[in-house]
Parts: C-alpha cells; structure tokens; sequence
C-alpha cells in the first residue's frame, strides 16, 4: 500500500504551457482517488508525472516518504492501465500478463502459477491463449488489468481505461473495479473526464481546472457543496441549473431577479451585496406546480427517463431550466406551471464563479 | 444499364487495365530471359525471336563459365561464337557478383541499423527537429552526378578510390535519408504507450525496445533493408566513377560487354543481367510475409 505525496508539483511543456501548477496533494493509504476535470486540465499529466513517465518541471513526488523523483518508473512499485490498454499486440494475453514477472527472472513455475491466479481474478482465463485483437475492448481492458496486477503495485494509476468502452461495458467495468479496490485494498489513483465515473468509483474527488486543484472532496462534499460554478456545472446529470440575473437586497432580505424569474432568497444569502450573480438549483430542487412561483412558463418538452421525468422550462436563460421529478405523465408539453425552488438548495455564484457563502 | 452490369463492367474494364499493365512491366524480363538463351545471330533478328529454336546455356557458361576457353556440348557453332566474346570478361562476373554482394549488403545493413537507430530517437525523442530531417531528404534528391566529381578527387587523395570500403562508405551514406525516413514511420506506428508499458511492468530500456519495439517494427525494418538493398545492388554512375579495375561492380560489369567490331554483346549482357536480378527475387520470396506486412504499414491495431 502506498501514499502518495505531491508537494509543489508543476509542469511545463515546451516554453510556456503550463500543464500543471504548483500541485499540493497527498493520496492516502488504500485510498481511491479519482482525479477529474475536462480536458487539459492536467490531470493526466500529473498521474503521468506520479507514473515516472513526465518529469515535474518543480516539486517533489513523494510514495511512501521515498521521494522519487529521479526513480524510473519501473522501480516506483506503482502499476498503471492506460487508456488505449496497450497491450502488446505480437504477445498473447498470457505472454503479456507474464511480462512483468519474466523482466524481473521471477522463475517460470511461479509466474504461470500467478497468471493463472490474476487471470481467474478478473475472469479472462478463457482468452489467455488469444491476441489482443482478438479479444473485444472490455476484455483486453480486463487483461490490461491482470498485467498490472501479477507485478503487485503498492498503487495503481489508471488513465482513463474505460474512455474507449461502450455505455454497458463501462458500467461492468466500474463495478469491476470498484470490487478490485476492495479486495486488494490499494491505493488507487484515477484519471477520468467522466464525472459519473467520479461519483461512483472515489472515495475522494480531486476536480482539476487549468492546472490547478479547484476542489477536493467526498462525492457527496462536491455535489452538495461545490465552492465554485465550475464544479457546480461539473457534477451531475442533468446538470445544475445556473441562471444568470441580479441580486438586489433591501431591508435585510435579498432578491434574486433575471430571465423572467423572481425569486425570494434565504435568509443566508440576507447579508449579500446587490450586483450581478448566478443562482443555481440542481434539477431534483426544483418544484412544479406549487402555489407560490419564482417563474410561470410553458413546458417546452417532457422527457421521460422511465424512472424520472424531466421538464424543460425556456424563460430567457442561456440554457432551459431543467426540473427533474419521479415520473408521471401529469404534464404535458405547451402546460403552463408555476415553478419555484427549493430555498433550502439554491446557490449563488459571483461573477468570477466563487460561490456565494 | 443497371448498377450490377455498370459494376460488372467496371471489374472487366479494371482487370484489362491491370492485365496490360502487368504485360508493359513483365515484357522487359521475359525479354531478357529469353534473350539469355538466342545464340548471337537472333539478338537483333527481325522479326524478332520471342523463343529462340535453339535456346542453350551457352551464354550463360560465356558468362559465369570458370575457364578461359570452355567446351560447349551444344553444337560446334556456338562453342566458336562463344569463345570470341571471352575475352572480355572472363571470370570478371564472379568477382563482380562478390564486389556486389559484400558491398550492397554490407552498406545496407550499416545504413539500417543506423537508420533504425537514428529513427528511434528521432521518432520518441526528437534529436533531429523537422527541418533536420527534412533536409535529411533533400539530401537525396542532389543529383549523384554532382557529387561523383568531386568525391572522385578526395577518394585518390584519402586512397578510397577503387576500393569497397570507398563505396560502401558512399552507399552507406547515400541511403541513411531512406533508412531513416522509412523507419521512423514504423517506430512512429507502435504507440508511445506499449513502450511505457513495458516500462512500467519493470523492462529496461533496453528490454522494453528488444522486446515490444523490435517484434513491432522487425517487418518494417525487413522491407526498408530491402528496399535499400535495391538501391545499392542497382547503383551504377557512382560505382562506375569511384571503381577502376579491382571492385567492379555488376552493374558496372553490365555494361561492358560491347566489343570494338561486333557490337553490343546481347545474349551475354542478358545472361548476367538475369544473374543480377536472381539474387533480389530469391531474397523476395524469402522475406516476402514481411514485406507485405511491412510495405502495407499499420500494422499495430490500436
């Protein structure tokens, strides 16, 4: 088991892009960490970087309080599966789940007792005899797996290894992770772009943005409460509803006005400054034909998800305003509703994206 | 017409073409074939002989024959004409074959190993920029002409001349752009991330390259070694400036069979040149699963 530290870390390419700044973070013991953010945000680069393949531009790469620094990767006792599983395609499964041990003369009974065992623990032992390109992508992703597993990593660091898997596979493959991490009990780092995939697999989320850290958290801690409107609009499916307008406060009660809507705040955001802002309500925060009403409008569309419904709502936003309740056929689009929120769960973001606390 | 008849149609059109094509590119050989086996007197008959009545070896035992005077066993006639064309080039086609093999092959494999070197690092690293490498190609299309010359003089000054160390040295690095260019492709084919894999998994560098880049590229590195091998088998103005009498080669060899009165030697030139080509489809049909795969490129299914 490994706990992995990262101290000032940085990275630079070439003259000026800079990948990753400044980087403080330190991954616990059996802790998985799933490390997310759109694309360049450098969250590749900085596993790469704990993988020994990119060099820090500044800082230092601690695992276990060895700071590795200078250390190839091959002696970092960390395994990794890459995202175009990278198998080597002249060997067949069973030559490339025996290429570790066999680079490192472990004799050959021990290691065709070991791929056997790694085989059978992600369930591929049918296609040990095959090539990689005769097996499907879930399968050569599994044998990815068992390659890095037979070298016994104190870590594992994954890039991305379900981005090239259809829907259904992926979803096999997340549980079929999440049940390695539990049996193995390793530290796992986990590079995606997919948040759903956060959400489901971490037991902490490290959400990147430019380089930075922009927050880390439990899943829970992120989606209930996002410091910014970046992760805000990051998290979830269907995203966050985020309404530009303006707050204006009078006698200790704070308004928030635009796109047709008027709403009331909560007394917690009673001390707020009038300007400009952006209100956010996740979709299930949202209620439908109640009394009072932040915004009367038209359903443009009903899209039934089987167990949910969503509601579209065009009132002037820059996107529709998305409700989403259990479903029901009740409504029905061109219906006019009375919308309001949940006051307990909106958010206020400041023009910059800080959120308003 | 409908869309059956019009495709129909189209793969007639299109194998007629190709079967024309095939007729332009294979007449020459089978010209030369057969040409190998006319006694002298249907070289240039008219109309021409396409299979001659008295096809024989006797060229071929003018040519590769080992003595001066041999006994042809095929007719006085052909002993008599065979005998006065000896002189020329008596046993010279054996030692041009040998100048040829040593010098081609070992000229070919230095520049492929070089070049596969040079590839892999240009390929993962970058040691040459692009227009590095770029002028690495318009290195080749410098006319040879124009460095003949003048090689020629610094060969007799570093005593090069004349030797088949000076022409290897000179095919060698001829042919590097070729080695390089041809090879980086197929390095550039094998993801950097097999590489790093093998990295990860606790191969040495060295290991990581013998045994995932190697394997990988081992058919692409096939087909450019003979690609080259053609290239410096073939090459005939710089072997002619920079060899004299001691490492003629057999294109140069080639072409000398023209006696003073009696012309163009055709059946013998034939004769060689059937020796010449010999060695090239022999090494073809041996390597011939690597070079379609090596010649086809993506080879690496990603």
């Amino acid at each position: 088991m490994a706990r992995i530290e990262l101290k000032g870390l940085r990275k630079v390419f070439g003259r000026n892009i800079e990948a990753v700044k400044n980087l403080d973070f330190t991954i616990e013991e059996g802790e998985f960490v799933v490390i997310v953010g759109p694309s360049g945000c450098g969250k590749t680069t900085t596993l790469r970087m704990i993988a020994g393949f990119e060099e820090p531009t500044a800082g230092e790469i601690e695992i276990d309080g060895r700071l590795v620094n200078d250390v190839d990767p091959g002696d970092r006792g960390v395994g990794m599966v890459f995202q175009t599983h990278a198998l080597f395609p002249h060997k067949t499964i069973a030559e490339n789940i025996e290429f570790g041990p066999r680079m490192k003369k472990v004799p050959e009974e021990t290691r065709k007792q070991k791929v056997r065992e790694v085989a059978d623990m992600v369930r591929i032992t049918h296609l040990l005899h095959k090539l990689p390109v005769e097996c499907s992508g879930g399968e050569a992703q599994r044998a990815a797996l068992a390659r890095t597993l037979i070298t016994d990593p104190t870590a594992f660091l994954l890039d991305e290894p379900l981005s090239s898997l259809d829907a259904k596979l992926r979803r096999e493959m997340r549980a079929e992770i999440d049940r390695l991490h539990e049996e193995l009990k390793k530290t796992f780092v986990y590079v995606t772009h997919d948040q759903e995939e956060a959400m489901t697999l971490a037991d902490r989320i490290v959400v990147m943005r430019d380089g930075v850290i922009e927050q880390v958290g439990t899943p829970l801690e992120i989606y209930n409460d996002p410091v910014s409107y970046f992760v805000a609009d990051f998290f979830g499916s269907p995203s966050m509803n985020l309404i530009a307008g303006a707050v204006e406060g009078s006698n200790g009660a704070a308004a928030f006005s635009g796109a047709g809507i008027e709403f009331k705040l909560p007394d917690a955001y009673a001390g707020v400054s009038s300007g400009e802002y952006t209100l956010g309500v996740r979709p299930e925060h949202i209620v439908v034909g109640s009394q009072d009403a932040a915004f009367s409008c038209d359903i443009q569309l009903v899209e039934p998800l089987g167990k949910d419904t969503l509601l579209y709502f065009e009132h002037g936003a820059e996107r529709p305003t998305i409700a989403v309740i259990e479903a029901s056929d009740r409504f029905k689009e061109g219906e006019r509703l009375n919308v309001t929120f949940d006051p307990a769960h909106v958010y206020l973001f400041e023009p910059d994206g800080t959120r308003v606390r | 017409m409908n869309r059956v008849q019009k495709a129909r149609l189209f793969t007639i059109f299109r194998y007629a073409m190709l079967f024309i094509w095939s007729v332009i590119v294979a007449f020459p050989i089978f010209w030369i074939v057969s040409t190998s086996f006319k006694p002298d007197w249907e070289w240039h008959a008219w109309p021409p002989v396409y299979w001659s009545q008295e096809a024989s070896w006797a060229n071929y035992r003018a040519v590769w024959g080992r003595t001066q005077s041999p006994r042809a066993t095929s007719g006085e006639k052909v002993a008599t004409e065979t005998a006065r064309y000896e002189s020329h080039s008596a046993n010279k086609p054996w030692q041009a074959l040998w100048n040829s093999l040593y010098i081609a092959i070992t000229a070919t494999a230095l520049s492929v190993a070089f070049g596969a070197i040079l590839a892999y690092g240009v390929s993962r690293y970058r040691i040459l920029s692009e227009i590095r490498m770029f002028q690495l190609l318009v290195l080749r299309m410098i006319p040879p002409i124009v460095v003949a010359a003048p090689l020629t003089l610094y060969y007799s000054a570093i005593h090069l001349m004349d030797t088949a160390l000076g022409l290897i040295i000179v095919y060698f690095i001829t042919t590097l752009p070729y080695s390089v260019w041809m090879t980086k492709s197929f390095v550039d084919e094998v993801p950097v991330e097999i590489e790093q894999a093998a990295e990860i998994l606790g191969a040495t560098k060295w290991q990581a390259i013998r045994e995932v880049i190697f394997p990988l590229i081992r058919s692409g590195i096939v087909a450019t070694f003979l690609f080259i091998l053609i290239l410096t088998w073939s090459e005939y103005l710089l072997s002619l400036m920079l060899s004299k009498v001691d490492v003629v080669t057999l294109p140069v060899q080639l072409a000398k069979y023209e006696g003073s009165d009696e012309g163009r030697v055709y059946g013998h030139q034939a004769a060689l040149a059937v020796g010449i080509t010999l060695p090239l489809m022999i090494i073809g049909i041996f390597i011939r699963k690597h070079l379609v795969r090596g010649f086809t490129f993506g080879m690496v299914k990603r």
